[in-house]
């Protein structure tokens, strides 16, 4: 048990350190340099006499000026510290800043979004792949299908459209309303409200059109399980039908999408990164996707820390929590 | 095994319903453009943010470009870039894949390796990263990034496809035949991973195209050169078109988009079903279809019993006229055909015959488990009168383990293995005694395990922490804990050692004894069956060809497949050349007409190849499904010389057992 979790807990750095390492080295291979770019840039819009000296200065204080061995011995030591360097754009301010400001609005958000596709989506599943379902539950399936097949965040137009635009009942942008909550006193309640306001349809899509892979998946699950010879004896045990399908079918066919939600958990920085755009919400996603147009590197690559190291740790939550779940296998 | 190679199914509503999506889109796409003025509609000559009309069919943008003529040039570069991106993923895929699976070793092992590794790199965090560095990174650039990350999937998929190929008979064949393996691998194997290339390379361009757009709508890709379905949304998004309600100016090419991912969609779920036929089971017509068949089966067996003869008093089990069909793709399957007879209270009745013959199937009919594709067409089963085959669910549920039992086949599998096995007993134990104090109940469990030599701390286990044998008594333990009066025991002893499976053996009949149940054995060694059992069924084929006291059969079977059976057993007194019965078991689908036996009998006649032997009693006690009767009365001498060279012919050198096994 022990020496698993050594094992096992090495191998999580393993994997956080080649993924970040084949991120920082790869895109270096290509030509070009995001600092002059942007330097470049600003030349054409407000122009700097002294242009050589000020690139020699920006190169210098994010450290690009260094061989890139050194550069990438710098990036792990920051990395440790948390520290990952400052935005171009907004420059003093610092990566870790704009990401830490972000981070909790993306995990309450995604782990609200995620939970409740999940919840509905295996429910949904079940049902589907339960031999006495009602017929017309059948239907579903092609429509789980076809919605679990879409990328989920193109619903958001379709969405803020229906509910911000034309019917005006939900904000259709942003995480919460200040100027709101400061007019009602500042209380609470009054954030809350207004922040569970702002998350409904962000929320909304995530669940209507999150539930198609859950259910197919937790379906497709089902039916493998109730082929099992287990299933049969259980039958002739003479137990009822809906302790069959709840404590043998539903229980065991539970088993591998649990893995499944650990990971959509651990991608939950990265998924979102298009949700939270259509929503101008103000998590990671959104930071990450002003980043990009306005090609503030430093910034896109701490947040690809943030992923590989989010969706390591689902890796290896999964596999601390799994011989807990199913007692067939062990630490070794 | 199979000779001919996997046939391919009808096409299927999905394919087509994909093909018909994309082809139109495509279609569209080719067409249009025949019509409109390209230059002239995209250069933002229009008046920016017009609705709908019938200049600009669509409206025009924010800046002034006409959105129909936009969406005619988008939507094929973005199918564009999904296919070339799928094309690289899987070409590359399908090199590593085959070359993995036909040359296992370093390759293989390199492949798992970079597999396993992407799986735990978020692939997004990796092009964001990668792209953003880029400056003007053209399409098919990013199409070969996205693709880098995609192929190690397509690489095992076609692996593991290529590794069951390579198996397969043909192959050897071909390969025993001297062709080269390079040769065998582009004659015999490719051709046959084609299909899954196909649905491989329909899963790439599908991952293509979403990845792409993502980073399309990120921003990520050149906005100026290039025109895609992707960089629309990019553009709403960057000018605010949704809060300005331009929905004519996001909605197309998002329906665009949702049409192209559904077409993809139905495309591979059609060509899932094309490449693996059995899927199509699960359909919902197909469910629908076969809970119909249940519930007319079900009627009829219903009607059927109302006018039944009356139960046999002495018998506790008593099988009429069993059938049941599976129906397979190729048609119906005959595993169990008019099959009866009758076990009274405290016998043993021995149930033998081939593989295939159809026991468990019958058996499992007997407790009316059979699930679809199996169907119990008619027949009656009675329990103390009770029809086991026609009355209400429930009532039927509650017979269940309490009167009649079941030690399936696949004993090993039969427990659930993410629950402990006392907990396996305990909830069967309180559906059908009720709650009980903690006490009581861990004595039932206790006094369970102890009827089958287990000790009471196995219930605290898991059945992975069991040996077999251990297992095979904890499935018995469960099907004897509460004295039911009937016992199905289906091969309880396959798959273990000798000595193990006699104590297991010892154990089911002392069980028996103790209380005083009745017993069905099923098997197909007919040397270790004696032993055991009182009456004795012949299954060939699906029918019960005889069915007598084990003496009698082992005297003078009637039957001349039960006679070569008996000839081929060593016995003490007889130590002799074991001979197998030439020739194989027929195929049940496509039964031809006549007995089932008579391309491997003896005594065959022009009689028996046309009609089907009736089942009859030429001797009290005794049932028999033969043409040589009722003109004879007993089974004349097996013509055994002539068979000899016929054996030899066929290949199956006779055997002479030592005396040490004979005897055993
Ligand atoms: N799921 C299925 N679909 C189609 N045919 C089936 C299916 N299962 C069994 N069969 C057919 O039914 C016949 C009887 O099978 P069954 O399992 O009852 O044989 P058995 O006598 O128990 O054999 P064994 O000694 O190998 O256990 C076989 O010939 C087989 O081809
Ligand atoms: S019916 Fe004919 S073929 Fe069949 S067993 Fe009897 S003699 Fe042989
Ligand atoms: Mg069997």
């Amino acid at each position: 048990m022990q020496r698993y979790l050594v094992r096992r807990i090495l191998q999580f750095f393993l994997i956080v350190f080649i993924a970040n390492s084949l991120t920082f080295i790869v895109p270096r291979l290509v030509p070009g340099d995001p600092i002059t770019e942007f330097l470049n840039n600003q030349q054409l819009l407000n122009p700097n006499p002294e242009f050589e000296t000020w690139v020699a200065d920006y190169k210098a204080k994010f450290g690009t000026d260094r061989p890139l061995w050194e550069q990438y011995l710098n990036f792990w030591a920051g990395a440790v510290r948390g520290d990952f360097g400052y935005s171009i754009i907004s420059f003093p301010q610092t990566v870790m800043h704009r990401i830490g400001v972000a981070l909790p609005w993306t995990i309450g958000l995604v782990s609200v979004g995620t939970l409740l596709a999940f919840l509905f989506g295996t429910s949904m599943g079940a049902l589907l792949g339960w031999p006495d379902s009602p017929q017309m539950f059948q239907w579903f399936v092609p429509v789980l299908m076809v919605i679990g097949g879409i990328p989920f965040w193109l619903f958001s137009f379709v969405v803020i459209w229906i509910f911000a635009v034309e019917l005006g009942i939900l904000p259709p942008a942003g995480g919460i309303n200040m100027l709101d909550v400061l007019i009602q006193g500042d209380t609470l309640q009054a954030r809350v409200v207004s922040i569970a306001q702002h998350a409904a349809l962000p929320i909304f899509v995530f669940v209507l059109f999150g539930v198609g892979g859950w259910g197919l998946t937790m379906r497709a699950n089902l039916i493998m399980t109730l082929g099992e010879d287990y299933i049969l004896f259980a039958h002739a045990k003479g137990l009822p039908e809906s302790r069959i399908f709840l404590r043998y079918g539903v229980r065991n066919a539970l088993l591998p999408v649990l893995t499944a939600l650990a990971m959509a958990i651990g991608g939950i920085i990265g998924g979102s990164t298009l949700l939270e755009t259509a929503f101008s919400y103000p998590g990671v996603g959104s930071v990450v996707g002003a980043a990009i147009q306005q090609r503030d590197y430093f910034v896109i690559s701490g947040a690809a820390f943030f992923m590989i190291l989010s969706s390591a740790l689902a890796l290896l939550l999964v596999d601390l929590m799994y011989p807990l779940i199913d007692p067939r296998v062990r630490y070794q | 095994m199979t000779k001919k190679r996997a046939k391919p199914s009808k096409l299927n509503t999905e394919l087509i319903l994909g093909a018909a999506i994309l082809g139109a889109i495509i279609l569209f796409s080719l067409i249009t453009p025949i019509f409109i003025d390209k230059d002239d509609s995209l250069l933002g000559k229009f008046p920016p943010n017009v609705k709908p009309n019938s200049v600009n069919l669509l409206g025009t943008d924010l800046q002034g470009r006409d959105i129909f003529t936009t969406l005619v040039y988008a939507a094929p570069q973005t199918l564009q870039v999904g296919v070339v991106t799928g094309l690289i993923s899987l070409s590359f895929g399908t090199l590593m894949g085959v070359l993995a699976g036909f040359f296992p070793g370093r390759i293989d092992d390199i492949v798992r390796f970079i597999s396993d590794g992407l799986v735990a790199i978020p692939a997004i965090a990796f092009l964001m990263v990668f792209v953003a560095r880029m400056q003007n990174p053209s399409i098919y650039v990013i199409a070969l990034s996205i693709a880098c990350l995609t192929w190690p999937g397509s690489a095992r998929a076609i692996r593991s496809q290529v590794l069951t190929l390579r198996e397969r008979q043909y192959i050897s064949i071909a390969r025993s035949n001297g062709q080269k393996e390079l040769e065998v691998l582009f004659r015999e194997v490719m051709p046959n991973v084609f299909p899954l290339l196909l649905a491989q390379f329909i899963g790439a361009v599908n991952g293509g195209i979403g990845t792409a757009m993502a980073l399309e709508v990120l921003g990520l890709v050149p906005t100026r050169r290039f025109l895609s379905l992707g960089l629309m949304i990019f553009w709403v998004q960057r000018m605010g078109g949704v809060l300005r309600g331009m929905w004519y100016w996001w909605g197309p090419p998002i329906l665009l988009i949702a049409l192209i991912f559904a077409g993809l969609l139905f495309l591979s779920s059609g060509m899932n079903v094309f490449v693996n036929p059995r899927l199509a089971g699960y359909g919902a017509a197909a469910k629908r279809r076969t809970a119909a068949r249940i519930k007319e089966f079900l009627a009829a067996r219903r009607a059927a019993a109302k006018g039944m003869e009356p139960p046999d008093e002495d018998a506790i089990l008593e099988v009429r006229n069993l059938n049941v069909v599976y129906e397979t793709v190729e048609g119906p399957v005959k595993a169990v055909n008019d099959v009866s007879f009758s076990i009274k209270p405290g016998e043993r009745m021995g149930l033998i015959g081939e593989s295939g013959s159809g026991k468990t199937t019958a058996a499992t009919a007997m407790m009316r488990l059979s699930r679809p594709p199996a169907f119990i067409t008619h027949g009656q089963v009675l329990l103390e009168g009770r029809d086991l085959m026609s009355i209400p669910d429930e009532e039927l549920r509650r017979l269940r383990l309490k009167e009649i039992a079941m030690v399936p086949q696949a004993s090993m599998n039969a427990l659930n293995p993410v629950m402990r096995i006392g907990d396996q007993i305990k909830d069967a134990l309180i559906v059908h005694e009720g709650r009980m104090s903690r006490a009581a109940m861990e004595k039932r469990i206790a006094e369970a395990f102890g009827m089958v030599d287990l000790p009471a701390d196995v219930g605290k286990q898991y059945p992975h922490q069991l040996s077999g044998g251990m297992k095979q008594r904890a499935t018995m333990a469960i099907a004897v804990a509460l004295r039911p009066k009937v016992i199905l025991a289906d091969e309880p002893t396959s798959a273990l050692d000798v000595v193990v499976q006699k104590r297991v053996m010892m154990t089911l009949m002392r069980l028996q004894r103790d209380l005083g149940a009745a017993v069905m054995l099923i098997g197909h060694d007919i040397g270790l069956m004696t032993q055991f059992v009182d009456n004795l069924g012949v299954l060939y084929a699906g029918r019960l060809v005889e069915w007598a006291p084990v003496e009698d059969i082992l005297n003078d079977a009637l039957h001349p497949y039960s006679r070569m059976l008996i000839e081929s057993l060593p016995t003490l007194t007889r130590k002799k050349a074991l001979i197998g019965i030439p020739g194989m078991p027929p195929q049940l689908l496509n039964l031809p007409p006549g007995c089932p036996f008579a391309p491997r009998c003896p005594f065959v006649m022009d009689r028996c190849r046309e009609e089907m032997p009736e089942v009859q009693s030429p001797q009290p006690g005794r049932q028999v499904a033969c043409h040589l009767y009722p003109s004879h009365t007993a089974l004349p001498p097996l013509p055994i010389r002539d068979l000899i060279p016929e054996v030899l012919a066929e290949g199956l050198v006779p055997q002479v057992l030592p005396d040490a096994v004979a005897g055993d």
